[in-house]
């Protein structure tokens, strides 16, 4: 504590300044934070005040109890929800990994034809929103007969573009000297990936676990159109469904507050594991 | 074990009309110190790379013991190789970055451990086993790059550069001990550099390349005694051997190299290599190295001196060099440190005649030589 106190007396004052003022946006951007943390424990009087209030007054667990309770009245229970975005988002992030690591090696390493050509393509699908490619999507989802599957969830988020491209920069990175290395040294192709590629990606590999994760785990996308099954779809959806008036409205809220917080919390822990590798990403510029 | 053959090697890279290595054709001893020395770009590397197995061989044929190895992979040559950069796994422990390479050819563990261990002793890195890379300095690096490439006792060593990023004094005493290292271990030992100092003072034989080509192939002594051509004689000594631009020309049976400020009569020896030679030969430059060039004091009318203008000296401690410049033609001596001279100074500059050599001008080979 002394030396950081130290530090902050020696600055200067337009220091002073940039810490205070960044200190207040830091303040500003943690409000809905804040706001989520405090409006799972309102009881429902304080859920409807109007204005709002960012802090509670009365705190209670009521809307996780309803919402469990209500679960367990509805057809589906809540923890089925929970059990398959659980597996979808596991699957999801360890099929991603292993696949866009694999891709972005090769791209970032080797030589062959039509390189370029692939590298552009997945540039390319950088570009479009997602909503543009829902029809083709379903269309392939349906043809192949994976409605109502757990494969119907991972398979559209299993080619990640932004994760090829992130980790095809990061992987271009290390020297190409440490693959010659290890190929003298006797590792094949799959022994230079896992021993050199995989634990040296790892600051990247962070970086898109948590951009998968938040990305699967809040979609609603592939229940809504894929699966027709209550019993298939996510907990995000049934979230959303709480909110968005397909339930009750009135009576949805706390329930809504409840597990807004329930769905929140996974996010934070994720990035919270991960943020110190995802700044060494953002740093990283090269390996001397 | 671990002589190599290269035939008629060549390596082309798409879209290049000049071949990177230009027709490679050398045998390696076992057991020899090989040493590929040359200006950047030469295609020392290269070659070294396709002996590794990094780098395609676009034709010609390499043998490893008799074994052709062309298309062989880099993991069954049985060869290591120390980079320039070293090249260390970050991710993993000195001890891991050594053993890796056993680990990956099944050695068994016991086996691992104590030949990590007997390399470590060996190159003092012993209490750095549990260290990472990045928490080494460049010499501590640049043993355990060497530890590395001993701990799996392959038949063939190749550096590539590997004392480049040290600082002078690490890079001297590293020379030492990879000399004696590769003594005791009496492996062959392909060594790329771009370093003539370390060239000279490893190699048991030098290779000279330049765009491609071997320009000569021959020990130290004689790659500076005798060099083949213009390049070579440059290349190797510093500073570099001064070269003059003349003609021989035979009077009264003597044979005399002239030109605008300078008439110097050849010994006999050295004049009669011009005798048989044909009439093309008579332009040459003139070859002598700076510690055959005598400097005296003043102006003097004595044969076979020029009077000529000190530009600087250059005092290194040892030996002092003395720029000196006789109408047109530059020229640097060595001195005495004892002898200084001041740029202005007049000097009378002589030349050793049997340390002399001659290239023809046009192909600028080797034509004669003070002592023929």
């Amino acid at each position: 504590m002394m030396p950081k106190l130290r530090r902050l007396r020696t600055a200067s004052p337009f220091q002073v300044i940039l810490i205070t003022l960044f200190t207040a946006l830091a303040l500003f951007m943690s409000l809905p934070i804040v706001f989520i943390f405090n409006h799972a424990f309102k009881p429902q009087n304080e859920l409807f005040l109007f204005p709002p209030r960012f802090f509670v007054r009365h705190p209670t667990l009521h809307n996780f109890e309803t919402l469990f309770l209500h679960a367990s009245n509805a057809t589906v229970p809540f923890t089925r929800y929970l059990f398959n975005s659980l597996i979808v988002v596991s699957l999801t992030l360890v099929s991603v990994v292993v696949v866009s690591t694999m891709a972005a090696y090769v791209l970032a390493k080797y030589q062959f034809h039509f390189k370029q050509l692939i590298m552009s393509l997945i540039t390319l699908s950088l570009m479009f929103a997602p909503e543009t490619v829902s029809i083709p999507r379903y269309l392939v989802i349906n043809g192949i007969g994976l409605n109502n599957t757990y494969l119907g969830h991972i398979l559209p988020a299993l080619a990640s573009p932004v994760a090829v491209f992130m980790l095809v920069g990061f992987i271009s990175q290390i020297p190409s000297d440490l693959m010659e290395a290890a190929r003298i040294d006797g590792a094949g192709h799959v022994g230079i990936f896992v021993r050199m590629i995989l634990p040296l990606s790892v600051p990247a590999i962070a970086t898109i676990s948590i951009l998968t994760f938040q990305g699967v785990w809040g979609d609603v996308e592939t229940s809504t159109l894929f699966m027709q099954k209550e019993t298939m779809r996510t907990l995000a959806f049934y979230v959303n469904s709480l909110l968005s008036g397909l339930q009750n409205n009135v009576a949805g809220q706390n329930m809504a507050a409840a597990a807004g917080l329930l769905i929140f919390i996974p996010n934070l822990i994720i990035f919270l594991l991960f943020q110190r590798r995802v700044l060494e990403t953002m740093v990283h510029s090269g390996i001397k | 074990m671990g002589s190599i053959t290269f035939n008629h090697v060549f390596k082309r890279y798409k879209g290049e009309s000049r071949p990177a290595v230009n027709d490679f054709h050398l045998s390696i001893e076992e057991g020899e110190f090989l040493v590929l020395v040359g200006p950047s770009g030469c295609g020392k590397s290269t070659t070294l790379r396709m002996l590794a197995g990094l780098e395609e061989i676009s034709s010609g044929e390499l043998y490893l013991d008799g074994r052709f190895i062309n298309y062989v992979s880099p993991k069954d040559r049985d060869i290591a190789m120390v980079f320039q950069n070293y090249a260390l796994y970050p991710n993993l422990s000195v001890y891991e970055n050594i053993a890796l390479g056993l680990k990956l050819r099944k050695t068994a563990k016991h086996e691992i451990d104590v030949r990590v261990k007997r390399v470590a002793s060996i190159l003092e890195i012993a209490h750095l086993l549990d260290r990472k890379p990045s928490q080494l300095s460049g010499g501590q690096k640049q043993r355990v790059a060497l530890g590395r490439a001993i701990a799996r006792e392959p038949q063939v060593f190749l550096m590539d550069e590997p004392l480049s990023n040290l600082d002078a004094k690490l890079r001297a005493q590293t020379r030492a001990e990879l000399i004696k290292l590769q003594s005791d271990l009496k492996r062959t030992t392909v060594y790329v550099t771009h370093d003539q100092v370390e060239a000279m003072t490893m190699g048991t034989r030098i290779v000279v390349m330049k765009d491609g080509v071997i320009q000569q192939v021959a020990a130290p002594r004689a790659l500076y005694d005798e060099p083949a051509n213009v390049f070579v004689a440059g290349f190797i000594g510093s500073p570099q051997m001064n070269f003059l631009n003349g003609t021989i020309e035979k009077s009264d049976g003597d044979y005399y190299f002239s030109n605008k400020r300078m008439r110097l009569l050849l010994p006999e020896a050295t004049g009669r290599n011009f005798e048989r030679a044909p009439k093309t030969v008579r332009s040459v430059i003139l070859g002598v190295r700076p510690e055959h060039v005598i400097l005296k004091r003043g102006s003097t009318e004595e044969a076979g001196f020029i009077t000529g203008l000190v530009q600087m000296t250059e005092a290194t401690g040892a030996d002092s060099y003395v720029y000196v410049q006789i109408g047109s033609y530059p020229l640097i001596a060595r001195t005495d440190p004892e002898q200084t001279y001041a740029a202005g100074d007049v000097v009378s500059v002589g030349l050793q005649m049997h340390k002399i050599h001659f290239f023809d001008e046009s192909t600028e080979e080797l034509v004669g030589r003070g002592e023929a």
